[in-house]
């Protein structure tokens, strides 16, 4: 009977051994940043094929990609098959696919607030603490709602920010502005705009995102922390930023063509400034890899224009591995090593991105040009206000949210409602959407 | 005996042949009956239940026809719908009889300008939209600098939500009026040319030759070129879509891109699409057997 039960007692401990070692689940203690796959893993995943779902905003991150992918497959002996999206269909053709029963095992996303029921708990791969290795902010918007496990990994964080044609601005005889505010900005770029007889003066992403980088500027603020809806206290202030995009727009300082033409669309006027066409172009360091690439003219990243609040407004991009994948542990294992150190610096220096890794922030990371640049998204990531990540807290929101102020945008420049009037809708807008939560 | 043999092969030969049209049928009724009619029967089932994932579905009653018509939108793309579907109809109707009657009387290079006619025909309507959005580009169209040459402005032919419409009704008759016109051309061809010959013998102009010969005998043609125009205008999404996206400010949004960004937009709402998708049938069925009755009654008359 002892020996029965001693002979139980062991095959039980090799049993869970054997089972931790197949499922890659590590100790406590192992350290995911420089993760490796064991041999019975390596001996499992020979062969197998996983999807990685991916966007790129510049050619660098797809070269970049294309490569980590051949390194990863040098690895581990598995293929990852690359479906790379356009930017504009990515949640419609990754909900279509996840409804069709075809969900790819890995993806790049913006909005993984909408996957939260069908995503992997990667805390079950590689432990509770997990999470601590990455930007706390940006954690909040890849963990399950219910268990505040991490099923998804900050991939990098963005920053919203001015670049300038730097060539336009000593032709008008503006200095490279160090700081500014809005009424800075608008005049340099009229000048910059006559001096250099551009079709445009300023032009910004067809984007709430990017415009709720302005309502923080002047205060303003649509969703805290709490989940609640905190634009009625900055209703002013937000009508206020509202005008004074709109009515550069209107009067044709900004390219309206782009914003009211394109319907529901969303659009980028980077080709408008990489063509000279506009000294100031209000994007973020995400277009920095494609002007680097394309633009033939000088040009800089510079400070936010500060008016109440300075700094810009976060937002990056995610990872996310999915639990119909027939291949769960590969796509945890891709997804972790995706956003281990060295993969995560690889990818910020040729892409110019910034990095989610706590580890990475601490030490900096080089860029092999436009050091600078990012130098000034990052001193905008740090004096970005706490208010700006309130929104975070509803991540299944979100997109809808800066959706309905760009449209609201849209009837402002075309004069069909005030700038007052938008805000208004806004704030009924956000009352409604904010409701579904408690359904 | 032998005359129950002979009879019993002649009903054995009957019956093969009046299998064998069915045969032939069949492969192509299994795709009719797979890809058209099951889907169809689908969508109209999915169009009572709800869905926000696509995968997880709850019975909803009529609670998505509901939300349409209560829709604030809706009343807009039903107007947008109306507005297209109406000039469009009458445009191409008109355009395509009067190119079907030049081209008739081309002596020169016939099949050059029936081929230049047709060739928007064979365009994606993807880039059909693209190439019309940078010919309108207000501030860089080729169209604004021709306007701009002649004394004009610069129209915004994408940004003005009434201009918007004239666009897209514009874009829409260049794609498919050249169809239509090949279509009439062969009803034309096949006017007995005596009847024309009796005509002008009479003495009959060219007008009344058209109004009161030719027009009235090109009739059942038209009638199918009515129908098939009020269904590619009830259709029409994919070139208005790359070239305006629905705007400005929503004035091309017609109904099928309404059911496209219910059915596919964040959050995917299959049963809401579906619902949409029911109404548009519901609305081309009336108006093809409307059509049909009518121009049924017409040709009795």
């Amino acid at each position: 009977m002892k020996n029965i039960r001693k002979k139980i007692a062991i095959s039980s401990a090799l049993a869970l051994v054997a089972s931790l070692v197949v499922t890659g689940l590590p100790s406590a203690h192992a350290d995911t940043s420089t993760l490796k796959p064991t041999a019975a893993q390596l001996a499992a995943w020979k062969g197998k094929t996983i999807t990685y779902y991916f966007y790129h905003d510049s050619q660098a991150e797809l070269d970049t990609t294309n490569a980590m992918i051949t390194d990863f497959q040098n690895l581990t002996g598995a293929t990852v098959k690359l479906d790379d999206v356009p930017y504009t269909t990515l949640d419609q053709q990754l909900q279509a696919r996840i409804a069709a029963g075809n969900t790819p095992d890995v993806a790049r996303l913006n909005n993984p607030g909408l996957y939260q029921n069908v995503a992997l708990d990667l805390e079950t791969y590689f432990g509770r603490t997990y999470k601590s290795e990455f930007l706390k902010g940006s954690t909040l918007q890849v963990q399950d709602p219910k268990t505040s496990h991490l099923i998804g990994l900050p991939y990098d964080l963005s920053v919203n920010g001015p670049i300038i044609n730097v060539d336009l601005f000593k032709k008008a005889g503006i200095a490279i502005p160090t700081s500014w505010n809005w009424a800075t900005l608008i005049a340099d770029a009229k000048k910059a705009q006559a001096a250099g007889g551009t079709d445009y003066a300023f032009a910004m992403d067809k984007s709430g995102h990017r415009f709720s980088t302005v309502m923080s500027q002047f205060g303003a603020f649509m969703v805290d922390k709490n989940q609640k809806n905190v634009l009625p206290t900055s209703q002013h202030r937000a009508a206020k930023a509202l005008k004074l995009i709109t009515d550069l727009y209107a009067a044709d300082l900004a390219p309206r063509d782009l914003w009211v033409g394109t319907g529901t669309k969303y659009s980028s006027p980077v080709n408008v400034f990489i063509a000279g066409a506009v000294p100031v172009f209000f994007s973020g360091n995400f277009n920095l890899a494609t002007i680097n690439a394309s633009a033939k003219f000088n040009f800089a990243v510079v400070p936010n224009p500060k008016e109440l609040n300075g700094g810009g407004w976060p937002g990056g991009k995610f990872l996310m591995a999915f639990k119909a994948s027939k291949n769960a542990d590969l796509a945890a294992y891709f997804t972790n090593w995706l956003a281990q150190p060295a993969q995560m610096e690889r990818m910020d220096k040729a892409a110019f991105w910034l990095p989610t890794r706590n580890d990475l922030v601490a030490k900096g990371i080089t860029y092999s040009s436009r050091q600078t640049d990012m130098n000034t998204y990052l001193a905008d990531a740090a004096a970005t206000p706490a208010a700006a990540y309130g929104i975070q807290s509803v991540p299944t929101l979100a997109g809808n949210i800066y959706n309905n102020i760009r449209d609201l945008m849209t009837l402002v420049m075309t004069k069909k409602i005030t700038a007052d009037q938008a805000i208004a809708q806004q704030i009924t807008y956000i009352d409604t959407q904010l409701a579904t939560l408690k359904k | 005996m032998l005359i129950k043999k002979a009879s019993r092969r002649g009903s054995s030969v009957s019956w093969s042949r009046r299998l064998v049209p069915y045969l032939f049928v069949a492969p192509n009724f299994a795709i009719f009956l797979t890809f058209i009619i099951w889907p169809a029967i689908r969508g109209f089932w999915i169009s009572f239940f709800d869905s926000t994932d696509g995968v997880h579905f709850k019975y909803v009653g009529n609670a998505n026809f509901k939300e349409i018509l209560h829709d604030p939108t809706i009343s807009q793309v039903a107007r947008n719908t109306i507005t297209y579907v109406f000039f469009y109809v009458l445009l191409a109707i008109t355009i395509s009889i009067a190119l079907a009657l030049v081209v008739n009387e081309q002596k020169f290079a016939k099949g050059f300008f029936r081929a230049i006619l047709f060739m928007p025909v064979m365009l994606s309507p993807v880039v059909v939209g693209l190439i019309w959005s940078d010919i309108v580009d207000r501030k860089h169209g080729p169209l604004n600098a021709a306007i701009k040459m002649l004394g004009g402005g610069a129209p915004g032919w994408l940004v003005d939500t009434n201009l918007g419409m004239v666009t897209v009704v514009f874009v829409g008759l260049w794609v498919h009026v050249g169809f239509y016109s090949i279509i009439l051309l062969a009803g034309l061809q096949g006017i007995d040319r005596s009847v024309l010959e009796a005509a002008s013998i009479d003495g009959a102009s060219r007008m009344q030759t058209i109004r009161q010969i030719i027009l009235p005998l090109l009739k059942p043609t038209t009638l199918v070129i009515i129908i098939l125009a009020t269904i590619h205008g009830f259709q029409s999404f994919d070139f208005i879509y790359t070239l305006t996206g629905g705007g400005p400010l929503g004035a091309t949004t017609l109904i099928v891109q309404y059911i496209y960004e219910r059915a596919f937009g964040v959050p995917i709402r299959y049963g809401l699409g579906s619902a949409a998708g029911v109404i548009l049938f519901l609305v081309i069925f009336a108006f093809t057997a409307l059509n049909f009755i009518v121009g049924r009654r017409r040709n009795a008359v």
